[in-house]
């Protein structure tokens, strides 16, 4: 009979409602980061390698027509996409022979394509910063109050033994393991993905005069 | 409009990531949980410590002096200086024979061995086997003489508790199960089982007034409690809680006695620092 409680579940059964209400507001924020991180880490590795991808090519080929069949092919690629829009640009001039407008309006569909890829990349990972910063202390709110209920107990039940004192403390302190377990893969995966589009960035930043360049020497 | 078949797929993806993570932190609580009762379930394997017994006889140390045993049995020697009336015994036995693992106990029994040869022997040093024979016989007769007391003692004790249980009719030891038959052995048996599952000490509490919790407990036919009735609580929720843990905690009871099976059976027991009172 008393086996059948023990553990988190008799930790948590006997919590009281903050600190319920602050083990549940936990577990979202770590379900949700977790989808963060699950969601991003696919989207920028897919972006990475593609457009590695296809830079390779684009060095390989030079020539406008075949780089942008070509990337038809890399759909989840930051750079082709970059590259896709200043095609669309390029098309768009026609036949105009202001050489200085032309390179202008490429230029600056390229860098609008650029600011676009780079939110896309990091929307939802200052969630992840949000969670990494802000589960401890939630945690710590849960502990918090759990242990001053707990010493309430204590000073109603008019003993001070370690069975009274510990089981309060110890449920209270489960708040704070739920903060710090859902903030540390949040903090790692925010450090990784923020340097993974920076990465990304700077890529697009350097690129981005090659491509004008590429469009604008075509014959 | 591609936009928009974009988003709608990003979207989708984004929450197929949700559905993921939410089955990931299902499993890893499950785990968790199961890993627990896993362990709770593993039987514990006790720790193997060496015990060894040691037994001390007052009286009946001198007994084990045989000339075999004194030269082996190191353990025993320091022990004697302790008690004071025993220790003239083996000082005729150490003198003779040379031991100097004997000797070298304690500087406190040097100086009683250096005294008693002077009273008990004299200037004749008696062979060592008279000294041997005369020791085990006042041993014997001391062992004779301190046992027969003692035995004879416990013998009338033992006479006067069994007329003392025959007079008051065989009621189990409880004094609430006195003379009253079947319920009352019933009731001091659950008071006992009761009183094992009660996890109480009094000393944490601060006062002793009002430190009274008379309790009526409900008891169905296959001995289940069916329900704990709190006549009076005491002042202290510590006590209070305590019992009604002991009582949840020995639910079932043994099963009743057929003769009260019958009716609804209430039985009320009063719990005090002291113990339980029926």
């Amino acid at each position: 009979m008393a086996d059948s409680k023990f553990g988190i579940i008799s930790l948590i059964s006997d919590a009281g409602p903050v600190v319920l209400l602050v083990l549940g507001l936990l577990l979202s924020f770590s379900v949700v980061s977790w989808a963060i991180i699950v969601f991003k880490f696919g989207y920028i590795r897919n972006s990475l390698n593609e457009s590695k991808a296809f830079l390779d090519y684009f060095f390989e080929v030079y020539n406008v027509e075949k780089i942008f069949a070509e990337s038809e092919n890399f759909k989840k690629g930051s750079l082709p996409r970059v590259f896709r829009s200043g095609y669309a640009e390029y098309m768009a001039l026609g036949s105009q022979s202001d050489l200085r407008q032309s390179r202008a309006r490429i230029a600056r569909a390229i860098k609008r394509e650029a600011n676009a890829e780079c939110k896309r990349l990091s929307t939802l990972v200052p969630f992840l910063a949000t969670v990494g910063n802000t589960a401890p202390f939630i945690g710590l709110f849960g502990t918090v109050w759990g242990i001053m209920s707990s010493f309430h107990t204590i000073g109603l039940t008019q003993s001070a033994s370690l069975s009274a004192v510990a089981p309060g403390i110890s449920e209270a302190l489960v708040a704070t393991a739920a903060g710090l377990a859902a903030a540390i893969p949040a903090v790692i995966a925010y450090n990784y993905f923020t340097q993974q589009i920076s990465i990304i960035e700077r890529d697009l930043e350097e690129f981005a005069s090659e491509f004008v360049a590429v469009f604008i020497n075509e014959p | 409009m591609k936009n928009g078949q974009e988003v709608i797929y990003t979207e989708k993806k984004f929450f197929l990531s949700v559905a993921v993570a939410a089955a990931m932190h299902i499993l890893v609580i499950a785990g968790a949980v199961f890993f627990q009762i896993w362990q709770v379930r593993q039987p514990l394997k006790p720790k193997i410590v060496t015990v060894t017994f040691v037994s001390l006889h007052a009286s009946g140390a001198s007994a084990d002096l045989s000339p075999k045993k004194s030269g082996a049995e190191k353990l025993p020697a320091p022990l004697p200086p302790s008690p004071p009336a025993p220790a003239p015994l083996p000082q005729p036995l150490l003198k003779p024979v040379p031991k100097p693992i004997v000797q070298e106990s304690t500087p406190v029994k040097k100086r009683v061995v250096e005294e008693i040869p002077v009273s008990k022997t004299a200037d004749k040093p008696e062979p060592m086997q008279k000294t041997l024979e005369r020791l085990q016989q006042s041993v014997a007769k001391k062992t004779a003489s301190s046992s027969t007391p003692s035995s004879g003692t416990l013998n009338t004790a033992l006479s006067r508790l069994q007329q003392k249980v025959q007079s008051e009719g065989g009621g189990g030891g409880q004094s609430g199960a006195r003379g009253l038959g079947p319920a009352g052995t019933y009731k001091a048996a659950i008071a006992s089982i009761i009183q094992e599952q009660w996890e109480f000490s009094g000393r944490m509490l601060k006062n002793r007034e009002g430190m009274e919790v008379y309790v009526r407990i409900n008891i169905s036919s296959d001995g289940k409690i069916r329900q704990i009735i709190f006549d009076r609580k005491a002042v202290s929720q510590y006590l209070n809680n305590s019992v009604k843990k002991a009582l949840e905690k020995s639910s079932p009871l043994p099963v009743p006695p057929k003769e009260l099976l019958s009716s609804d059976l209430w039985v009320g027991f009063v719990f005090t620092p002291e113990g339980i009172g029926q």
